[in-house]
């Protein structure tokens, strides 16, 4: 029964998908305000639905009715309640129904937030919206459907994956990146609808940057739960390995990155308009992309659970996407006209363009390496390995670059700078740049590429805060107090600036940071018997003993260490290896320990309970604590800049 | 209109399409194993149980079929009657040879005493020898001429249909 | 008793050597902390055939651990960097180098992004000087203010 309403709720949201899609573009013609309401009404009915059939669905789960396909799949009595609650995206079918239900939200709010203005763009957005959702649906009721009814209904289910069960971050990585990802439909729809209309006016602005940084905001901090959730579950100690689904989730981050930055050049100069529109189209593409990636089951990642039948349907909207997007660039992107110009290369316009150069440099070498073995196999049969030293290799010159225009760009004044303004803008920042490459060097950095990025981010963090709080100094020198400055300065007036600023900030720690924890880092393998010490870095690290542990959904067997340093006990570490009943290797879990100097990482490569033995793995990595904490604060400042008057 | 986004567009649609749909059918996690066609590594290893050693090149003369497996692999658990059947019939023409890595000495005898034993059962101790045999993962069986050339590699457990279709490459 | 000890001898497991594979070693033994650092820097370069993209130097599993093993015993004996990752290739196939080969099809994957910044500078600079120019905007009657403070405020959107 409840499998049944479910499909029917999915079938209904298909049906008012498809046609609200089309009630959007023909009011988009007609240009009337009847025609405007019932594509919204099309739109929130959408919504409504979506949210319908994901409650019937989180219902089923928690009340264990194992007569729904899905249900069976993943449910189970034997797991604590979050576990039941979270599992709705733990699986394909799941994640989808998730996706359509994200879908839903973003486009009735957005709906909702305009819908007494933009009358000329709206309805247009409305049916590029409604067409996008119109496909979920047709996954969800069709090849990735989780309403199915099972006929003997089973007694229990498997639960679901295991890997789920290991640690709380699993909880929010895949809701933060989902609205991430899903959200970039928004603009798409905006930048469509401008094309469609032949026209992007500067009042149009604000809505494009709007729904274009709030995904954004989700999708930065997603990306960074995904690093962190590899480094605290998967047990080698690291957080990025350019596993193809990372870079899937990397993607469309670079390009939408690059359409924020040259929407400003848009805002004050009002040109590089068609170059914005197709960067917040090529987010879109790249978010189908990267769905694909995850799920047809093509490459080899830690990601791809199941090989599906899911990826050619995919495959198939992914190339109408592009198709659209390619034909409205073709036919339109000339009507976009642009309404002033640069004054002069060498100003803070010129930065934004070599800024987009690369950030589109980065987002084509990580996709390049990425489908490139493919490319290979189909071409030529033969199967070979894109993997970390490429990766590494490419990336690290183009971030130290982008490091390096992260403390010029804002140095430069805007329009046509004098030379001797331009010298002292850029000369006075360097001191910054070399009193942190000392420090670095004195604390022992030998590395000549985290020397550098450590000369890059001083000067850069010097230009940040320079930047940051020079309305509050501006205003304290016309007479304000700091309170009123602070408060009118930068609070009331200047959210968008203070908020990009703090994204800066934490933009250039966490550069550093990645360049310290990764050439910084040490590692030891130890053999220890009960009792026994080893050494790393400044800690004693001793195992003081092993036991296994019954959980109803998992055996572990866990291994206890003290660790002292310097004389003085620090902390308890206990990392462990879950046997889980439904996998055949047992998964490990490390034990770190974090501060803000640096993590001890344990994780355990062999125990026996019996004759008390462990072998560990011990890693230090410094500074890598700050990566989590800086992304967040990137986060946060998108968040300021996000609920700014314009 | 803009003319150059639209073929570059088209390109990329028809090049991104082409590329992902020829990709589809694939397993992304079988690697051809550039061992066929070229003379089996040689090795000598301690068989479990009797304690005598194996030396595969003395087996030459005869075709071998090498399967490596482990006692903690399901799949293995499968194949191996399979594998203890065509054995003895084949005994006089084919060699059967098992290897185990990544397992204990006590493990392997407790399998052989339940489940039986047909053909030498050798331990690679660190695995030095699934090394060079490229073994990625268990069951991998490969089927070796008289000549000691390798003629074909098999990842997976083996059914009687396979294992009759390779073993008569084998032999010819 | 030396006809056991013969026996014995001549009895002992033999594993295959990497010199089946790729000759003699070509340079001299390592030891200590300079084995451990170049162990560890190769076996960063070769993939976990049984993980999912992760080198061997990182990856927890027992066929990672041995084959970590093997880079070290075939550090100590002389190998130079160059034989081991032959060594693997033999037995894995390319698949199993993490670098991609600057050789034939695959120096592409280098080439690419290098072409592609030669391009893309290229693009930048034309634009900039592109948009330096003053822009040709729509002629608008000088004349009626009112209109055109209509039209500015209208066009806006």
């Amino acid at each position: 029964m409840t499998g049944t309403l479910g499909s029917f709720l999915i079938l209904a949201a298909l049906l008012v998908a498809t046609a609200g899609s089309m009630v959007g573009f023909a009011a988009g013609r007609s240009g009337t305000p009847e025609g405007l309401k019932w594509a919204q009404r099309f739109a929130y009915a959408f919504a409504a639905l979506m949210a319908l059939a994901t409650i019937v669905m989180e219902t089923a789960l928690l009340s264990h009715d194992f007569s729904v396909k899905y249900v069976s799949q993943v449910g189970s009595r034997a797991v604590p309640a979050w576990v039941t609650i979270v599992s709705l995206w733990s699986s394909l079918e799941g994640s989808i129904l998730f996706w359509g239900f994200i879908l839903g939200l973003y486009i009735a709010g957005t709906t909702w937030v305009n819908r007494n203005q933009h009358v000329d763009y709206m309805p247009y957005a409305i049916g590029v919206w409604l067409g996008c959702a119109a496909f979920f649906s047709f996954l969800i009721a069709g090849p990735a459907n989780p309403f199915g009814t099972v006929s003997p209904v089973p007694l229990d289910g498997p639960g679901p994956n295991a890997l789920l069960q290991n640690h709380f971050l699993m909880i929010i990585h895949p809701p933060f990146l989902y609205l991430g990802y899903v959200g970039m439909t928004i603009p798409f729809g905006f930048a469509s609808a401008a094309l469609l209309r032949g026209r992007l006016g500067l009042g149009f602005l604000r809505p494009l940057r709007a729904s274009l940084l709030l995904p954004w905001i989700f999708l930065t901090i997603a990306i960074m739960l995904g690093g962190w959730w590899a480094y605290e579950v998967l047990g080698w100690g690291g957080y990025w390995a350019w596993d193809p689904v990372e870079n899937a989730s990397l993607l469309p981050w670079l390009t939408a990155t690059a359409a924020l930055h040259s929407a400003i050049v848009m805002e004050r100069r009002g040109v590089l308009k068609g170059w914005t529109v197709t960067l917040v189209q090529a987010s879109f593409l790249l978010t189908i992309l990267g769905t694909f990636m995850t799920r047809s089951g093509v490459f080899n990642s830690v990601h791809s659970f199941t090989q599906s039948s899911i990826g050619p349907t995919i495959l198939v909207f992914l190339a109408v996407a592009i198709l659209f997007s390619v034909i409205t660039l073709g036919f339109r992107i000339e009507s976009l006209e642009a309404e002033g110009k640069l004054e002069t290369a060498v100003s803070r316009e010129g930065t934004f363009l070599v800024n987009n150069l690369l950030f589109v440099l980065l987002t084509f070498t990580v996709l390049i390496g990425t489908v490139f073995p493919l490319i290979v196999e189909a071409v030529n049969g033969r199967q070979m390995s894109v993997g970390r030293p490429y990766f590494d290799a490419m990336v690290v010159p183009i971030g130290t670059a982008l490091l390096f225009l992260l403390g010029v760009g804002p140095a430069l004044p805007w329009g046509r700078p004098r030379s001797d303004e331009v010298k002292r803008a850029l000369l006075f920042p360097l001191i910054g740049g070399v009193v942190l490459a000392a420090i670095g060097r004195a604390l022992g950095v030998t590395n000549i590429w985290t020397l550098i990025t450590l000369l890059f981010g001083g000067y850069a963090a010097w230009v940040t805060m320079s930047e940051m709080w020079m309305p509050l100094v501006q205003r304290m020198r016309r007479g304000d107090s700091f309170g009123t400055a602070l408060v009118q300065g930068q609070l009331r007036r200047g959210r968008r600036r203070f908020g990009s600023y703090v994204v800066h900030a934490g933009a250039v720690v966490v550069i550093i940071a990645i360049a310290v924890s990764s050439t910084m880092r040490t590692s030891h393998e130890a053999r220890l018997a009960r009792g026994q010490s080893a050494k790393i870095g400044s800690y004693d690290v001793t195992f003081t003993g092993a036991e296994t542990l019954a959980e109803p959904h998992r055996q572990s067997t866990v291994a206890h260490f003290r660790v002292m340093s310097k004389g003085k006990f620090v902390t308890n570490l206990s990392p462990r290896m879950n046997q889980y009943q439904t996998m055949r290797e047992p998964i490990g879990t490390p034990d770190v320990h974090s501060t803000l100097t640096g993590d001890l990482y344990l994780s355990i490569m062999n125990v026996d309970v019996g004759t008390q033995n462990a072998g560990v793995l011990m890693i230090t990595t410094p500074m890598v604590a700050w990566i989590w904490i800086s992304v967040i604060l990137m986060g946060l400042g998108g968040l300021v800049a996000l609920i700014s008057r314009p | 209109m803009n003319r150059t986004v639209l073929v570059i567009g088209i390109l990329i649609t028809a090049a991104i399409v082409a590329l992902f749909a020829f990709s589809f059918g694939r397993d992304p996690q079988h690697i051809n194993s550039p061992l066929v066609g070229r003379i089996a590594p040689r090795f000598a290893l301690r068989a479990v149980g009797t304690g005598e050693i194996v030396d595969i090149e003395s087996l030459r003369g005869k075709p071998v079929v090498l399967n490596f497996w482990a006692t903690w692999c399901m799949p293995c658990h499968a194949e191996h009657p399979i594998l203890q059947q065509a054995s003895r019939a084949l005994g006089s023409d084919v060699q059967f040879v098992g290897v185990v890595f990544g397992d204990t000495e006590e493990n392997i005898q407790a399998f052989i005493r339940e489940r039986g034993e047909a053909y030498p059962t050798l331990l690679d101790d660190k695995g030095k020898t699934s090394i060079a045999y490229g073994v990625g993962g268990v069951p991998e069986t490969f089927f070796i001429d008289r000549n000691g050339k390798i003629v074909a590699k098999y990842e997976g457990p083996l059914s009687f249909e396979m294992l009759q279709t390779y073993v008569r490459k084998v032999l010819s | 008793m030396i006809a056991l000890l013969l026996v014995l001898m001549l009895q002992t497991t033999k594993v295959p050597d990497a010199a089946q594979f790729v000759g003699a070693p070509q340079s001299t033994p390592l030891a200590g902390a300079q084995l451990d650092t170049r162990t560890v820097e190769i076996a960063g370069q070769l993939r976990c055939p049984v993980c999912q993209g992760l080198s061997v130097g990182d990856s927890p599993s027992a066929m990672a651990m041995n084959m970590k093993e093997q880079v070290r015993e075939l550090l100590a004996r002389g190998y130079t960097r160059e034989q081991i990752l032959a060594y693997f290739e033999q037995s894995y196939g390319e698949f199993v180098l993490l670098k991609p080969k600057f050789r034939g099809v695959d120096s592409l994957v280098w080439l690419l992004p290098l072409i592609a910044l030669a391009i893309g500078g290229a693009l930048v600079a034309m634009k900039m000087r592109k948009l330096e120019r003053p822009v040709a905007t729509a002629p608008h009657d000088a004349g009626d203010e009112y209109v055109n403070r209509v039209r500015q405020l209208v066009e806006k959107e």
